[in-house]
């Protein structure tokens, strides 16, 4: 008899509506066991072996370093000869950990004028989306690294991350980041804000010691890439915030203080992820090059423009910027910009996607982002590929390119 | 007696069948949209596009969740931009939100923009994204959270033929 039983149980699970089989199940291991799945799903997505996110920088002898992450571990090297052969990699995560390398995540590095590296990055933690920023330096030229430091004094297992990284060459390092700390001081659901904003730390002693997170806005987009870049008057973030209810646009503000800047005005409504960020570059006279992706009413695509120099730490700072110059192909997807720049010289370089394949293309200015030469196409990927990343000092413009099948490229962008 | 049991237990196959079908993640490839389009032929859908990364797509999880206790024929067709690797975690989502019922699919692809373009070349990841197809598969497209009553509205237009 009891067989029976059990066969029509079986059968009324087979046929009662999905909803009311779950009741069934005992509902608190329900919930354990849904928790313990996120967990174990998101563990899997950060145990990629190779990810295609790199960080690369120059030093003062023009050399490339790079910041990778093999196997859980996060990996410093640098070449002497354009990327034809590297240093022996050194460890800078002492034990295996998450190190985000993924699209808008990727590791960070820079490199002092005193020969300095400076390294951050985001570690995601066993819950999703939670994650530490972390950071950490060598003094003895990338041969050995300090004991990664965790930035966000919260110390909350909630969301960190989405890292940026600046040095002023004399012993000042600052980095800022998203930060979901405010959404539990909050009513969850109840704020019309988002539950993320932009914190900041900044050192003085080149990075030995932090002092307490800077918050700096309230109330910004939660899931694409920060940019930082140190100007006279102090490093000076760009970010997707958040105006108004929820126009998705761009601004900037100053580390040391000052107003939360727009210096977009696309009119991007979402109520969304766009999982597409921007960046920024300071030239040397003080101006601003920022590039960015929309998709707003106003406009949409990626584009580029200059704000010129001016006190952005002001209150009644008043921005003169150009008008946004649109980039690349927007039937080939033209995306993920990234800029740098030194003196007059200024690079500019994104993604495009036929449907196929992948480019990596840049365009150069020699007058401060006044004139542009005519955008070239460096390279092609047959199978998946990272971001291009911008290089330039006074001898050499460069994009990294690390795709799947053909490996880590650096292309010389020719004036 | 033995007919009896014989009779439940294939009655059990069938349903059983039909169920796992249903809960089935599907690899969603560049010939999957023309298929789910070929499936639907005639009939008005909806394409909802999430990934577990997403923050605002478990709020679109959850209205479809709750619109699909109403309209119990809702033709619902969802599909997750992560990675076949995820199947566990994308399964257990859906069940979260009661949608498990439904034709659902996982992105199956190394170059996961090959598929974005095959579906929109105008889409450039922003998620959750979505596509009302109408009886005659003119589609509007969606970017953000969808609103429920405009979906309602929408389902009201487009009540599939009986």
């Amino acid at each position: 008899m009891r067989w029976r039983t059990g066969l029509i149980g079986v059968l009324a699970m087979a046929l009662l509506p999905p909803a009311a089989a779950q009741q069934h199940a005992g509902h608190a291991s329900q919930t354990e066991d849904a928790e313990a799945r996120r967990q174990r799903a998101w563990n899997e997505r950060l145990a990629i072996a190779s990810p295609l996110s790199v960080g690369a920088a120059l030093d003062a002898a023009g050399r490339l370093w790079l910041a990778r992450v093999e196997n859980r571990r996060l990996l410093v090297s640098h070449s002497a000869d354009g990327g034809r052969r590297y240093s022996t990699p050194v460890p800078v995560t002492p034990q295996p950990e998450a190190v985000m390398a993924d699209a808008e995540n990727r590791p960070k590095i820079a490199v002092g004028a005193d020969g300095s590296v400076h390294v951050s990055w985001t570690q995601s933690l066993d819950k999703p989306m939670s994650a530490h920023i972390r950071y950490a330096r060598s003094t003895d030229g990338g041969k050995t690294f300090s004991l990664p430091a965790i930035l966000n004094d919260d110390r909350q297992v909630i969301s960190h991350r989405f890292d940026s990284l600046a040095i002023d060459g004399r012993g000042r390092v600052a980095v800022a980041w998203l930060d979901a700390r405010s959404r539990t001081a909050r009513t969850v659901g109840k704020s019309p804000q988002t539950d993320v904003g932009l914190y900041a730390a900044v050192s003085e002693d080149g990075g030995t010691n932090f002092g307490r997170n800077r918050r700096i806005a309230d109330h910004s987009c939660q899931c694409c890439r920060t940019g930082l870049t140190w100007t006279a008057a102090g490093p000076v973030a760009f970010w997707r915030h958040v105006f108004g209810r929820n126009i998705r646009d761009f601004a900037i503000a100053n580390l040391n203080g000052g107003p939360v800047l727009r210096v977009t005005d696309d009119a991007w409504e979402i109520d969304g992820c766009p999982h597409h960020g921007g960046g920024i570059a300071v030239d040397g006279h003080g101006n601003l090059h920022i590039a960015w992706f929309t998709n707003g009413e106003k406009r949409k695509g990626i584009f580029y423009r200059r704000i010129a120099q001016t006190d952005f730490s002001k209150a009644d700072a008043r921005l003169d910027m150009s008008a946004p110059l649109a980039l690349g192909d927007p039937a080939r997807q033209a995306g993920h910009p990234a800029v740098a720049a030194v003196g007059e010289r200024v690079l500019l370089t994104w993604r495009e996607f036929d449907g196929q394949r992948f480019s990596a293309w840049a365009m150069l200015s020699r007058d401060a982002g006044t004139s542009w030469s005519a955008p070239r196409k460096l390279a092609e990927a047959a199978q998946q590929a990272d971001y291009t990343l911008p290089l330039i000092d006074a001898r050499q413009a460069l994009v990294v390119w690390n795709t799947a099948a053909e490996g880590l490229r650096v292309l010389e962008v020719r004036p | 007696m033995r007919r009896i049991v014989h009779a439940v237990f294939t009655l059990w196959l069938a349903f059983g069948a039909a169920f796992a079908l249903a809960g089935e993640l599907q690899p969603f490839t560049g010939a999957s949209l023309p298929a789910i389009q070929k499936q639907f032929a005639g009939r008005p859908f909806i394409l909802t596009l999430w990934s577990l990364t997403c923050h605002h797509c478990v709020k679109e999880l959850q209205m479809l969740g709750r619109l699909a206790r109403s309209e119990r024929s809702l033709p619902l067709v969802i599909v997750s931009t992560d990675t076949p690797a995820e199947a566990r975690e994308i399964r257990a989502a859906l069940k979260r939100f009661g949608l498990q019922r439904f034709d659902t699919w996982v992105f199956d692809d190394t170059v996961p923009e090959r598929l974005r373009y095959a579906i929109d070349p105008a889409w450039r990841g922003e998620l959750p994204r979505s596509y009302l197809f109408d009886p005659a598969h003119r589609r509007e497209a969606h970017s953000g959270l969808l609103g429920e009553a405009q979906l309602r509205d929408w389902l009201r237009r487009n009540r599939p033929a009986k």
